[in-house]
Order: C-alpha cells, then structure tokens, then sequence
C-alpha cells in the first residue's frame, strides 16, 4: 500500500476527505487487508486517547494562584490605558477647542451685548457695533455674520458646547467597534 | 437599578460579561473555575510542571488583557484554551530554536519511521485500567517531539481541522498529516510495548 494511501485512510477517518475520495477509501479499507488492519489500528489508538487522557490538577492554592495572577495584571495594567483614555487626535482637539472656544464664546456675548441694549454705550476699546469685531486668533468678521450664527431669539443664548463637541466620539472602551481586531479564533 | 451579580453561582457568560465591564471578582471566579483545565492544556503540551504553571498564569493575564475582544461565539474555555496554545507555540518555538532537533524529527525527515512500524493486530488498550492507560498515555505523549504531540492534541482534545493546525503551526497540510500520522502510529508502537512489556 502506498504512503499516501496511508495517510488518506487516516484523513477518511477524520472526516477530511471530499465524498468522491472518501468513497474510495472506504472501498480500500473493505478490500485491503492492510488497509483495514491499519485503519483499526489508528481507531485503538484515538479511543486510547480520550480515555486515557490524564488530568492535570494545580497544587497550588486557589488564593496564591489568582494573587500571582493579579499581580501580574497590576504591573501590566498601564498597557490597557490606550482603551480608556481618549485617543490621540481626540485629545489634540479638545486642548485646542476649550481655548479657542472660550474666547470664541467672551467675543460673541460682548457683541451681542451690544446689539441687545438700543441704548449708546460705550464700547469696548477697538470696537465698534459697525466695525468688524477682532478676534484673538487675528481673524476678523463682520459682527453681523456672527449675529446669523446665534440660534437664540434674543442673541444672548448658552453657548453650546455639546453642539460643537457632539459630532465627535470619543474613544469609548465600551464600544466594541472601537476596539481593535477580535480574537476569538485567534490567528496565528 | 442593575441586579446585583452572585458571583458563586453565575455563569460563566454572565461573569465573563461583567468582567468585560472591568469588573475584576467575576474574573477572579472564572479563573477558579477552569485554572485545572488551562493548566492541564499547558502541561499536555510542554511535559513540565513549572513551565506549564506559568504558561497557565500568562494566559489568565492576557485573557484579562483582550478580554473585551472576546465576543462570544464560542465558550470562554475554547477561547482561553487558544490563548494558552497559543503562548505554548511560541514558547515551543523560541525552546526549539536553542536545541538541535530530536530523534524523532530526523527520522521524520530521513523517510519516515512510520513507513518501517508494521500494524500491530491486537489491541494495547483491551484489558487495561484506566488508570494504567493514562500511565500509558503520559508516558507515551512524553516520548513524542513536540511537534507530533501538539498536532494529536490540537486534532484529538481540541477538535482543531488540518487547516486550522496548519495555520496554528505555520506548516503546510501535507505536513499536518504526516506528523499526526506518525504520531498515532508510533503512540500506538509505544502502548503495544508497554503493554507486552507488562505481560511478561
């Protein structure tokens, strides 16, 4: 019998062949001696296997072994940070927005201060109602064009904060989509 | 108000869940409960006390660390267990690496010592206590290189398919069944002698 008849009576017994090759093992095995004997020889030895399987017990106490377990996860836990802190670009932003908005927000009330009170008050150094209002980062703007921009009927509304921050997610560990790749089969 | 867990009496999807939420006791309780199994799969693959008992430790930790990878498709053992075969391999592997290769893989290699084993006719298990034939088996196992003892392990205790072995192994299919096959064979050379070796 050749070697690789051999090892296809071995894949038959495992269920690894297609129909048509399994057929013809089968075959083999009904009419060859050899592969009969060794196809009863491979069976012995799978039984062998799961009855004979020896359990291994830990002696170890259940308390010793679990605290050498958690402290190992104490000393590795800052590699789990990444999930819970928010990510790079995220923080990026938010250092940059609480600035810039908050100074945002300072210029949009003292405008629509201004607009609110009909009555002439004296304005701030450098603007004027007509002027187009300065703002910290250099850029400027016509104040009515900011005016559009308040949803508030009155103009003097909550800067939202969520509104501007809304549309972007932060890192969320709970949220399997932003966790890496799964490895519940893991691939090798 | 969430309904409090009773951690003892769980099970094993409820602790696995909470301990997903950070929760460390649920863990806790999962370790106690199938430490015995992991460490038995680690033991069956490396033959030595020690290393098995750290490897069981590392991949408790690791499964602590992706725990929330884990997305339940199948049980929480089966995907401990990968993680703890997967921490062996690479253990095997770096040993290997270090060591010139065995007996046995040189005879692989050379021709094939399973070609030369002539099938036996009578049964080595028949008339055996269970207990001497995990004597038996142990032993056997141990006389193994570890590449034939880890591909009977993956495909008889793991159910893994050729492919998934191949893949778990980094070698071809053609390889899987050849080392399996030598494997069986020779684990059943082995119990036959044991067993006329008792007979005397």
């Amino acid at each position: 019998m050749k070697h690789e008849d051999k090892l296809r009576i071995q894949a038959w017994m495992d269920g690894e062949l297609a129909p048509k090759e399994a057929a013809r093992i089968a075959t083999l095995i009904e009419q060859n001696p050899e592969a009969l004997a060794l196809s009863e020889e491979l069976r012995v030895v799978e039984n062998a296997l799961h009855l004979g399987e020896k359990p291994a017990i830990l002696d170890d106490s259940r308390d010793f072994y679990w605290s050498q377990i958690e402290r190992q996860i104490d000393a590795e836990e800052p590699l789990l940070e990444p999930y819970a802190a928010p990510g790079i670009a995220s923080g990026n932003l938010l250092r940059w927005m609480v600035p810039v908005g908050s100074l945002g927000a300072i210029v949009f009330l003292m405008i629509n201060f201004e607009s609110m009170n009909p009555q002439p008050q004296p304005s701030a150094p450098g603007i004027t109602p007509d002027s187009p209002a300065s703002t910290p980062t250099g850029l400027t703007e016509p104040a009515g064009a900011m005016e559009e921009q308040s949803a508030e009927p009155g103009g003097m509304g909550v800067i939202n904060f969520q509104g501007s921050q809304g549309s972007r997610h932060l890192t969320d560990p709970e949220d399997p989509n932003t966790l890496p790749e799964s490895i519940e089969n893991p691939d090798r | 108000m969430a309904k409090k867990l009773d951690i003892p009496n769980a099970d094993d999807e409820s602790l696995v869940r909470a301990a997903q939420r950070g929760a460390m006791p649920p863990y806790e309780e999962l370790v106690h409960r199938h430490r015995d199994k992991i460490y038995a799969r680690a033991f069956s693959m490396l033959r030595n006390e020690e290393e098995a008992l750290d490897l069981s430790q590392e991949a408790w930790v690791k499964g602590w660390q992706r725990l929330k990878q884990f997305k339940h498709n199948a049980s929480f053992t089966t995907w401990m267990t990968r993680i703890c075969i997967n921490l062996c391999l690479d253990f095997l592997r770096k040993r290997k690496r270090k060591q010139t290769d065995s007996l046995d893989q040189m005879e692989e290699e050379s021709g094939g010592v399973e070609r030369r084993m002539p099938v036996e006719e009578f049964n080595p298990t028949e008339n055996v206590e269970r207990e001497e034939l995990r004597a038996q088996i142990d032993e056997g196992m141990a006389k193994l290189s570890y590449e034939h003892r880890t591909v009977l392990i993956l495909h008889e205790f793991e159910r893994l398919e050729y492919k998934e072995i191949s893949k778990a192994m980094h070698c071809s299919i053609g390889t899987v069944m050849s080392r399996l096959f030598y494997a069986r064979r020779k684990l059943a050379t082995l119990l036959i002698s044991l067993k006329k070796e008792r007979q005397k």
